[in-house]
């Protein structure tokens, strides 16, 4: 137990304080609410970016706009319910999408 | 050209498409209609029973809040695949009480656990008038064995959910994923006879025990789960008497709010393999020389035999390959598989196991592949492609949604219908269907983009009907093609093994009237009021 051990603690800890709602789903319980970071990461971003979809982040689009594609789809993207992806999440998540940078490493088709 | 249509109606088009509800098929003067003899009063008495079970937010019933549930990829040109509503509870007590207010109310009611079925309807009921029982928020993770390799899990839980929970552990099981894995339900994936690309892919296979949501309400325990006290209701599947899992599957006997699942250990050693077929016309020689494989389990897991169209379509469009309205030829796509280090048939296997048991089986099996003219590949020689990284992906049970770029192929409209009959796995049969399959598609001015699931002892042949939704002309001839294929694969012996729910009764048809008789005294003396999902399976 060293200063090495003390640093990689701290640092962690910093890193968990550093993103919000990031608890990992428990055993007997229904999955905790997500932060933008988390749906995008485990939904969204499986296409847009990726091969599939569009690229979304860094395009500044309204968020009027993407709330509205995420509930009904549109050509060939599902429609997300909101048993899903829920209101406040979405509202969250359309806010990050058309606030973030582009993303290095994304690629549209 | 469509690219840049599509990127122009994005960048700038996007609020306009919010205001003018594009591509919802929406529309104020058309409401969905009701289940048949049900009034306005008994439709509006059910939602207002439902919202005190579950609160008034989720409860949808207007026509703009169900508009997420009418998200469908499958021809539909008269629009009669439309829920009239959708429910969402929370608990098995929610479903129970939902159950009893709809037989009170005749309110017919489809089941679905995440809805992602892609090609095969989503959330949309094979008749009008029912409400979508929406099961997602129910997604808890019940249990894990880790020494077992057992799980328990309500029909809300993802494949990305339990991914996540067996990592977070650090709890040494695989899943086994459908290709939209993030989104699906292994529950509901399980429940339609889903399978995946493990050797754990055939997921009915792998299924134990199950908790059940009668017609009349009550809960009912498959296998060893209506013992007090026992500890294998996820260990053994058969219990005592006969054997009803089935009966739940593919069917609108019950509502499944648990189910048991077997996890496969992660094996010391993972090695996938694609093996490259020059032509078209290789198909027998690789289904006969892949079938001993698969009989013996040498090779353990359902392969995956990929035409060079499907493969293309998931990534490239048409109009990259051939110029729009000219026929996708041979040669055009020989050129671009060639480009995308692809064969005209992709084959690929994983083996799983030790150092030692790898290293025994594999010249064996690279024998055998070799005579039949294929070109073995590993991640050795693939490193970077595309194409290999999706299925090495799959055939450890990873995640990617890879797939759902078909919908682009062929304009932007996503349209997308699955037809899977089913074979046994002989050559011979396999150049017959791809023969049958062709004339068909292209009679209707479509494409074959096509793989076979090569299963066990059976082949399943998933035919991926691709169209643009949004031309009329296309939706109609989409149409038409897919009740084609149905009735004349069908004349030959091969039926579907699953199908969406524009098509249900027509394949139950096929299945034949002592079969159909059977399935519907069963419905009527569990469900006398007809309340759970009428038309599944053409069961009525």
């Amino acid at each position: 137990m060293g200063t090495r051990a003390v640093l990689a603690g701290g640092l962690a800890a910093a890193a968990v304080l550093a993103m919000p709602a990031l608890a990992a789903q428990k055993l007997g319980e229904v999955q905790p609410p997500r932060a933008p970071e988390q749906v995008y990461a485990k939904v969204c971003g499986y296409c847009h970016g990726r091969n599939v979809g569009p690229v979304i982040l860094g395009r500044h689009l309204p968020a009027e706009a993407i709330r509205y594609v995420a509930r009904h789809g549109q050509n060939g993207m599902p429609a997300f319910r909101p048993s899903e992806i829920s209101d406040a999440e979405l509202a969250a998540l359309a806010d990050w999408i058309s606030r973030a940078d582009a993303r290095t490493g994304e690629h549209g088709q | 050209m469509t690219t840049i249509d599509r990127r122009g109606l994005l960048g700038t088009g996007l609020a306009a498409t919010a205001a003018m509800g594009l591509g919802t098929g929406a529309s104020a003067k058309n409401p969905a209609p009701l289940a048949p003899g049900r009034s306005k009063a008994d439709f509006a008495g059910a939602m207002k029973a439902f919202r005190s079970v579950v609160g008034a937010e989720w409860v949808f019933g207007d026509e703009e809040a169900v508009a997420p549930w009418t998200k469908t990829y499958i021809p539909d040109p008269s629009g009669h695949y439309k829920p009239v509503g959708a429910v969402c509870p929370e608990n098995v007590e929610q479903v129970q009480e939902i159950v009893r207010i709809a037989n009170t109310f005749k309110q017919p009611l489809w089941t679905v656990s995440t809805g992602k079925n892609m090609g095969y309807g989503m959330t949309a009921p094979a008749t009008p008038g029912q409400v979508v029982l929406d099961l997602k928020r129910m997604n808890r993770i019940l249990e894990v064995d880790a020494d077992l390799g057992t799980c328990l899990l309500e029909p809300g839980v993802t494949y990305q959910q339990l991914k996540d929970y067996l990592e977070d552990n650090n709890i040494p099981l695989w899943i086994d994923v459908p290709t939209v894995g993030p989104i699906a339900s292994p529950v509901g994936n399980t429940l339609d006879r889903g399978v995946g690309y493990t050797p754990y892919g055939e997921h009915f296979m792998f299924q134990c025990g199950m908790e059940v949501c009668l017609p009349d309400g009550r809960l009912m325990r498959t296998g060893m789960g209506s013992i007090k006290g026992s500890t294998a209701w996820q260990a053994f599947k058969w219990g005592y008497g006969p054997y009803v899992d089935g009966l739940f599957t593919q069917s609108n006997y019950g509502i499944v709010t648990k189910m048991g699942l077997w996890l496969m250990p992660r094996p010391p050693v993972y090695k996938p393999f694609m093996v490259r077929h020059p032509e078209m016309g290789d198909t027998p020689k690789i289904i006969e020389a892949m079938r001993p494989l698969r009989v013996s389990s040498l090779v353990a897991n359902c392969n995956l035999m990929m035409s060079a169209s499907y493969q293309l379509a998931m990534f490239k469009r048409r109009n990259e390959i051939v110029p729009d309205g000219a026929p996708l030829d041979e040669a055009s796509l020989k050129k671009a598989a060639k480009a995308n280090g692809l064969g005209m048939w992709n084959t690929y296997f994983a083996l799983y196991g030790t150092e030692q048991t790898v290293a025994a089986i594999e010249p064996i099996i690279r024998a055998q592949l070799t005579a039949s003219g294929g070109e073995v590949m590993t991640a050795a020689e693939m490193e970077g492609n595309p194409w290999f990284h999706h299925h090495q992906t799959l055939m450890q049970g990873g995640l990617n949604l890879d797939e759902i770029g078909l919908l682009r192929w062929r304009g932007s409209g996503g349209g997308l219908a699955w037809f899977a009959p089913v074979a046994a796995a002989r050559g011979a049969e396999a150049e017959r269907q791809t023969a049958l399959a062709r004339e068909i598609l292209e009679k209707h001015g479509f494409d074959y983009t096509a793989a076979y699931a090569i299963g066990w002892r059976d082949l399943h042949h998933i035919i991926a009907l691709l169209f643009d939704k949004s031309d009329p002309a296309q939706h109609a001839a989409a149409d038409a093609c897919y009740r084609e294929l149905v009735t004349r694969f069908g004349a030959q012996g091969w039926a579907s093994y699953r199908t969406g729910v524009n098509s249900m009764d027509l394949v139950a048809q096929q299945y034949g009237e002592v079969n159909r008789d059977f399935n519907r005294t069963l419905k009527h003396a569990i469900d006398p009021n007809g309340i759970l999902a009428p038309g599944k399976s053409g069961i009525v």
